[in-house]
């Protein structure tokens, strides 16, 4: 697929006169459209535990003891005084910090693209933590409010990324996996 | 970017390259330009080979990073000349879609990209913690909306000027709360290209040297945050990375009262409410003051200190590795005096250029002056 066109927005200088334009040869541009797609194995490395106890419905975090410092996003290097952590779990709640709800999704991945906006993306203070973590939040837009309490909930899945194993809910609206 | 090169000889009156020592290329994404070493091409399409050259990237502070860079290298004597060249493809070739997955790559990408994440989003829970915190208000960040798209209307290279009121941004479509349609940036393709010199190296080669007040780079700033900010916590309404940048280049420069010793100065809008964070990071105002301080006047054309005099990101457009070069050109041109009247500074003797990457990660602040 092309098309030919010749437009100010192509070449910026402008034409004026034809004659003493000096790209009066190359005004008429061509334009195509070229359909790229790739696939990425990648491993999630040092942070997979984080992952894989999503399956378990565990939500794991690391720490620092010597900085007494709780991570989550997990870290596994400690940037203040660069020792290994290990890890910690948390109870999975926390509180509301900060948040915005979206209009649009870019569609980032399958999980997201099946996602019906508007949605609430917060910055969760989970109880124990140093850290904010951001999620999805399933509660209505209009309900969200700094401080709301919350917990993580997990899904059996599928899922393409498995950062989608979990969520964050209101925990007024939390109900126990059967 | 041929056509922004040609402007540059044009400017400094050179009639090729054949002197300049250097080349730097400034672009951000491999991805958008569908090209990698473009670098490389650059330097072969302008006939700078085989010319030493390399390539800059500190995702939205590229432009400014590629100006400090080259700085670096004339006043470290590596070279006495060095030809600036940015270039970015952010509007025409993807769709706004793609256009936000691949800025979104730019974020922590298994952490905040993968949940549905997007730049606007980040920004968005950014400022309104600040509201939460100082009492910001929309309405105080659509003053910045409609003050950089009215200066756009002043400045011929402008993408999106645009006449329009408080209340059309507070109207206009929601985006990512608080954000809406009127807060954001543009997307654009663009080009800008500098050439940076020893004054020795110009007075001996360009002829137009001596027409124009000298402008020289006098003091630049560089800072870093952590990726994510939820990492930040609880500092999370303003830019640490921006006060650690302006920190180092107003101590070379000998400035402390920002205020009232800048006379001109470019600020990274990538959202409206961004400029509102940069003039607290500045030290323009203290935290917390920054929404009254804007919607007051007081960054207008008439007002204490002129910014975005261009129309900023919001206006005059944001091709991501050519921004912070652009922002350095009105500058000069304002250090000069040769912008449209309606938009000249009277008298501006020193001016600032201030770009981030992602929620400011990086920070980049850049000083320039006249030496009259
Ligand atoms: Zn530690």
């Amino acid at each position: 697929m092309s098309d030919k066109v010749s437009s100010q927005i192509e070449i910026a200088t402008i034409a004026g006169d034809p004659t003493t334009d000096p790209w009066r040869e190359f005004r008429q541009v061509e334009r195509i459209t070229l359909e790229l797609t790739q696939g990425y194995k990648y491993s999630l490395g040092k942070y997979s535990r984080f992952f894989i106890e999503l399956e378990n419905r565990r939500f794991m975090a690391t720490r620092c003891d010597a900085c007494a410092k709780t991570y989550a996003p997990p870290r596994p290097l400690c940037p203040s005084c660069l020792q290994p952590t290990t890890w910690q779990e948390l109870s999975g709640e926390g509180a509301v910090e900060t948040w915005s709800v979206l209009h649009f999704s870019p569609g980032s991945n399958a999980d997201v693209r099946a996602l019906e906006t508007p949605f609430v993306l917060a910055y969760v203070l989970l109880d124990g933590a140093d850290t904010l973590f951001p999620h999805l939040l399933k509660a209505p837009p209009e309900q969200v409010e700094r401080g709301m309490r919350v917990r993580v909930a997990y899904s059996e899945g599928p899922v393409q990324h498995p950062i989608h194993l979990m969520y964050f809910v209101p925990v007024s609206t939390y109900e126990e996996a059967p | 970017m041929a056509e922004a090169v040609l402007d540059c000889l044009t400017d400094a009156g050179l009639d090729d390259l054949s002197a300049v020592e250097h080349g730097l290329a400034s672009y951000e994404s491999d991805h958008f330009n569908l090209q990698m070493t473009l670098g490389a091409i650059l330097q072969d399409t302008i006939g700078l080979t085989p010319k030493p050259s390399v390539r800059i990237e500190g995702g939205g502070a590229t432009g400014a990073l590629a100006l400090r860079t080259a700085w670096a290298h004339v006043v470290s004597g590596l070279c006495d000349s060095i030809l600036v060249y940015g270039v970015e493809k952010n509007g025409r070739g993807v769709s706004s879609r793609t256009a936000n997955q691949l800025f979104a790559l730019s974020a922590d990408v298994d952490w905040e990209m993968m949940i549905g994440g997007t730049y606007t989003g980040f920004y968005a829970a950014m400022i309104r913690a600040h509201m939460a915190a100082f009492g910001t208000t929309e309405r105080q960040f659509a003053h910045v909306a409609v003050r950089n798209r009215r200066n756009a209307g002043f400045n011929p290279i402008a993408q999106k000027a645009m006449d329009i009121s408080v209340d059309d941004v507070l109207a206009s479509l929601p985006i990512a709360e608080p954000y809406k349609l009127l807060d954001c940036s543009l997307l654009s393709d663009g080009a800008a290209c500098i050439l940076l010199a020893t004054e020795d190296w110009a007075k001996a080669h360009c002829p137009r040297y001596g027409e124009r007040p000298r402008v020289y780079f006098s003091a630049s700033g560089c800072g870093t945050d952590t990726m994510r900010l939820g990492d930040r916590y609880p500092q999370i309404t303003n830019f640490r990375a921006k006060r650690e940048a302006a920190r180092q280049a107003y101590d070379m420069a000998g400035i402390s009262q920002p205020l009232a010793e800048i006379d001109v100065a470019e600020l990274y809008d990538s959202y409206s409410g961004v400029e509102i964070q940069a003039v607290e990071d500045l030290g323009f105002v203290a935290e917390g003051e920054g929404g009254p301080a804007v919607a007051s006047g007081a960054f207008d054309l008439d007002g204490e200190l002129p910014v975005n005099t261009s129309g900023g990101l919001l206006g005059r457009g944001a091709p991501v590795g050519a921004t912070g070069i652009l922002q350095a050109i009105e500058v000069t041109q304002q250090l000069w005096g040769v912008a449209d009247a309606r938009r000249q500074v009277s008298d501006a003797r020193r001016g600032l250029t201030d770009t981030h990457a992602g929620i400011a990660s990086i920070s980049v602040v850049n000083i320039f002056e006249r030496a009259d």
